[in-house]
């Protein structure tokens, strides 16, 4: 056990490294880990073989899959069932057309220019498909946009682009046997059974010290993951959609999502994001930067050749339309599972992986730069009028805005 | 309300509406000090904004985790602020934003229509204000009012 140990240490000290970057550079957790795995692979391997880090040691892909089933599934608890069922019509066409698009788009320009082969391609174009919700809440929240019907409606139009990118992603690659039937049936009945069952579970036996709720939700989400590898699908496609089904319970539930949280950050996605930096390969970058730019500009093209029109089809004013599409083109966590899920199930090689991560890193950042210095639909931000006496007293005393 | 300046030429006018920028920082209780005297003294209405800062680019579940986590530590320091400030006979309003510390302060003073903005200056190096950007100065560049830094000294 002492190399297991050591080997946890030095996993965790990347870690704790990669967190002291995120906080002194401002920059998300997972793209601090990713770089630092990409990194360390890097100097290790110089210093010490490539073999020391034990990226595919058994115990570190197991915490690694843990850590993208849970982050899924809270990513999925996230949703608002609420603002879903009142702009369903506008988010459901936006937000499909933001994954159909994207994905035959990058698909195609895999195949046709960078001349990968089909299943390499259609993983790109489940790679680019993703929209990351967390960038357009975020930029929601910073514009005072999150309360507004177009706000609302965006959101909800992301949660839909990301379980287009998951079910493809499971199903896509699925062989189509009495496995994946099996697996499909059990999944429905999963979607159906646990919004019922698991806020009466809970109440019944929930609420002590022995954590009985965390518990449950891991026996769920590995039972359908292991059924969904049985089925050579993703795990991560069940864990999102069951964080959507429970969302309006357990996603309510702060306490319990940040107990959740606790073990996600601190110990297992560390190892998911720096695992899937290690697997790049920098050399391949520095020899095809064509290649990534060439893919992020199809995914910016992509999103606009889709998005644009559909919210312009929803009536949305044209600067409007634009910084939707722009901030639909952003994607993080769900692009990297699907590239690592290539590159581990030999889709896909280790250069297109490294070329895949690094668009998908550039698809967080770019896009979010040029939608806000140029497409900010101002209007659309609160403005105190001047014939309106009261409203800077209501604006002060409107508490707490998050 | 107006005052007589020192000159006595001209009314120097007292702020009505006073915002603090509230980063939790020595600095920022020390700018909040500064704009309690000054609210106390013009009978001015008083308001503390903290905003909480999302990483780059906003990481899945991260995003809220941060935003929750902002807001808690922010309203246990309200709570010790809005004590003072009743102390002082005042009420205090209170707001926590999420985005860029600069954008949010300067955004919530052109809503509110506030009279003065009080932020504290952390005294930074050059370098780290180049790299980081520095809240005070683009407060103080591209507010709507009238804006006063308290210098850490």
């Amino acid at each position: 056990m002492t190399e297991v140990w050591a080997r946890a240490a030095l996993w965790l000290g990347l870690a704790l490294v990669a967190t002291l970057l995120s906080i002194r550079l401002r920059v998300a957790t997972a793209l601090s880990e990713i770089v630092v795995g990409t990194v360390a692979q890097l100097l290790i391997g110089v210093f010490a073989g490539t073999a020391l880090l034990g990226a595919t040691d058994s115990w570190v892909t197991f915490l690694s899959g843990t850590g993208a089933i849970l982050l899924t599934f809270l990513a999925g608890a996230e949703l608002d069932p609420v603002i879903f069922r009142t702009k369903w019509k506008e988010s459901l066409g936006i937000g499909f057309v933001s994954f159909l698009v994207p994905f035959l788009g990058c698909a195609a320009f895999a195949y046709l220019v960078l001349h990968w082969t089909p299943r390499a391609s259609w993983l790109t174009g489940v790679a680019m498909s993703t929209t990351s919700v967390a960038v357009v809440y975020a930029v929601m929240l910073e514009l005072g946009l999150n309360s507004t019907d177009f706000g609302k409606a965006l959101l909800a139009a992301c949660f839909v682009t990301d379980l287009g990118t998951v079910l493809a992603l499971g199903l896509i690659f699925a062989p189509f046997t009495l496995r994946t039937l099996a697996f499909a049936a059990t999944g429905a009945v999963a979607v159906v059974v646990l919004p019922w069952l698991t806020p009466r579970f809970f109440r019944s036996f929930g609420g002590r010290p022995s954590e009985l709720e965390a518990k449950f939700l891991l026996l769920i989400l590995f039972g359908l993951g292991a059924l969904a590898t049985w089925a050579d699908s993703e795990a991560v496609l069940p864990a999102y959609l069951v964080g959507m089904v429970l969302a309006g319970t357990v996603g309510k539930d702060h306490a319990l999502v940040r107990r959740l949280r606790t073990v996600t950050f601190g110990l297992l996605t560390p190892f998911y994001f720096i695992r899937a930096g290690s697997f790049v390969s920098v050399p391949s970058l520095v020899a095809a930067p064509a290649s990534v730019l060439g893919l992020l500009a199809a995914k910016l093209i992509a999103k606009s050749i889709g998005v644009w029109p559909a919210a312009r089809l929803f009536r949305y004013p044209r600067t409007e339309a634009a910084y939707t599409t722009l901030l639909m083109s952003t994607g993080l966590t769900f692009g990297s599972i699907s590239a690592l899920f290539g590159l581990t199930h030999q889709i896909i090689t280790q250069t297109q992986y490294s070329i895949l991560i690094a668009t998908v890193i550039g698809s967080a950042v770019v896009p979010t730069l040029v939608a806000n210095a140029f497409f900010i639909p101002r209007y659309l931000l609160p403005q105190a009028s001047p014939e309106q006496p009261g409203s800077a007293d209501a604006a002060l005393e409107g508490g707490s805005h998050s | 309300m107006t005052q007589q300046s020192d000159s006595g030429r001209e009314p120097a006018m007292l702020p009505k509406r006073i915002l603090v920028g509230f980063d939790g920082s020595p600095f920022a209780e020390r700018a909040f000090e500064v704009a309690l005297n000054l609210a106390a003294v013009s009978d001015s209405k008083l308001a503390v904004v903290a905003v909480a800062t999302l990483p780059e680019p906003p990481g899945s579940v991260e995003t809220k985790a941060t935003i929750e986590a902002a807001t808690e530590h922010y309203e246990a320091t309200f709570e010790m602020l809005r004590r003072r400030a009743e102390d002082r006979h005042l009420t205090l309003e209170t707001r926590i934003l999420v985005g860029h510390p600069a954008e949010q302060i300067i955004r919530l003073a052109a809503e509110t229509h506030v009279d003065l903005v009080v932020v504290g200056d952390r005294g930074r190096s050059r370098i780290r204000e180049w790299v980081f950007g520095s809240v005070s100065r683009r407060v103080v560049n591209h507010a709507p009012c009238s804006v006063l830094v308290v210098r850490n000294r």
